[in-house]
């Protein structure tokens, strides 16, 4: 039960809502040494991005500590984007790689636990791939949109 | 002056009793301090006995066990009104307990499988006359009714719960401490570098270093630093019975953080080593977690 028991089987409610447009809220935790610079040259190079991300910036994806991902999904956050450095090229050596283990487990917590691993997703894009950023960006956008608003969220 | 004191059990194996019956005689120094107003599992006191106390008539109010049942939520609702002073007692009244873990599945599908699709059932049948019926999800007790303390474990131990007793009738203040299990552990420990998890019966353990460099899940590392590491001192794998330290907010977050930390193991290998995530880091705690409140939310929405 998961990718199904989100999209398939939520209230006529909900699905009414989605219909209505539904804007997808998603939270991204940037790496400030690559993809927040990246993030930040998509902007400077007025590339199309779809307006739907709230960029919380970091030292080092190595910092994020799973709860975060967890609580921004339990607070109503419809997906959860992390964006690093390539594996290599971490600022401080090998952050990315423990936020690489640290990511295969709460996929498959997350899984475990019914909800759609798709909600979370990992990424690597330098200071120079503003496109790599945004082409992440529009990807997790469309995923999301396909999914539906997170089941936790509150009415608003 | 004695004080007034109740022990109420809801959905649980009362193992906080059994373990506070170990004190033995050491139960002698604070027993004529107590009048037992209410304690059905070792005085035959029934749920009318409660109700037809004053409000606000007992002074310490233990509960162990978490609602599973209509009938839990009344003791606990009832427990809370005779009670000045509530105190969540063990891990299953604090964080829901290992029946949390039932919160994975929906509770119809909890009753089929329990009434209906055992292997031992041989006349399959959901009893209906006279039960109380359940409630969807577990939840800590604390999201129930407000509680003064809490004490964790799984059992706590004898002398936790003594403590705490102790603490109660001096008027001293009882905090949990941010210590883990690991400060409380003589194992040697090195800097880790984990290749491969192993199960408990798998290898041979050296019993003076660190069990978790040795590559067995011990959670000592995550969980509260209560029980005098007694696992781990004899050589088992803590479980993390007792939850968290109080700063952590979701155990297996905790577990996760730390595991990506130090072991030395391609994702796919590290995935594979864990194939139930939610038994192994929440052990008695996931009723308390994050993505435990997102299933309580999403269920919600779906009965609306
Ligand atoms: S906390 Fe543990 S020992 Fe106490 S009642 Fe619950 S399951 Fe039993
Ligand atoms: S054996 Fe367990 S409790 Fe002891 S130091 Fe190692 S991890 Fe901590
Ligand atoms: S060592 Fe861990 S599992 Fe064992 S009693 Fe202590 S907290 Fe519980
Ligand atoms: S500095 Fe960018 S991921 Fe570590």
């Amino acid at each position: 039960m998961t990718a199904m028991a989100d999209t398939s089987s939520s209230s006529t409610k909900a699905k009414k809502k989605r219909k209505k447009g539904f804007e997808p809220r998603i939270v991204s935790f940037c790496c400030n040494w690559c993809s927040y610079a990246g993030a930040d040259l998509a902007g400077t190079s007025r590339m199309q991005m779809p307006p739907n991300v709230r960029i919380i910036r970091v030292n080092c994806t190595g910092r994020i500590d799973p709860s975060f991902v967890l609580d921004a999904l339990a607070q109503g956050a419809d997906g959860v984007l992390i964006s690093g450095c390539h594996p290599g090229d971490c600022h401080y050596t090998s952050g990315n790689l423990k936020m690489r283990g640290r990511f295969v487990l709460l996929e498959s917590l997350v899984e475990q636990a019914g909800f759609d691993p798709r909600r979370v997703h990992l990424q690597w894009a330098s200071a120079a791939e503003g496109d790599v950023f945004r082409d992440g960006v529009t990807a997790m956008v469309e995923r999301i949109k396909e999914l539906g608003p997170n089941p936790a969220r509150e009415e608003d | 002056m004695t004080k007034r004191v109740a022990f109420a059990q809801l959905t649980s194996c009362w193992g906080c009793d059994q373990s506070l019956v170990d004190l033995h005689f050491r139960l002698l120094d604070v027993l004529p301090e107590l009048e037992i107003v209410y304690w059905p599992a070792v005085v035959d006191y029934k749920l009318k006995d409660l109700e037809a106390l004053p409000d606000d008539s007992i002074h310490l109010g233990f509960v162990e066990g978490s609602c599973r049942t209509n009938e839990d939520l009344h003791l606990l609702k009832t427990m809370r009104k005779k009670s000045k002073l509530l105190i969540a007692w063990g891990s299953c009244s604090c964080y829901g307990g290992v029946q949390g873990l039932g919160n994975q599945w929906p509770i119809e599908e909890l009753v089929e499988r329990k009434f209906l699709q055992a292997d031992s059932v041989t006349d399959p049948r959901i009893p209906e006359s006279n039960m109380p019926g359940f409630l969807g999800i577990v939840k800590p007790n604390p999201a129930h009714v407000k509680f003064e303390m809490v004490l964790p474990g799984c059992p706590p131990t004898s002398d936790n719960t003594y403590d705490v007793v102790e603490a109660l009738l001096t008027g001293k203040p009882f905090d949990l401490p941010e210590r883990t299990v690991c400060d409380e552990c003589p194992k040697e420990r090195e800097d880790k570098h984990i290749v491969k998890f192993y199960r408990t019966h798998e290898g041979k353990i050296d019993p003076n270093k660190c069990l978790l460099d040795q590559g067995y899940l011990c959670l000592g590392f995550a969980t509260i630093g209560l029980c005098g590491a007694q696992c781990p001192t004899v050589n088992t794998p803590c479980k993390g019975c007792f939850g968290p330290p109080p700063s952590v907010k979701d155990h297996g977050a905790k577990i996760i953080s730390a595991l990506g930390a130090v072991a030395e193991m391609s994702p796919e290998e590290l995935k594979e080593a864990f194939p139930d995530p939610i038994g192994s880091f929440y052990f008695t705690d996931y009723a308390a977690s994050y993505l435990s409140s997102i299933t309580a939310k999403k269920r919600k929405e779906k009965e609306e």
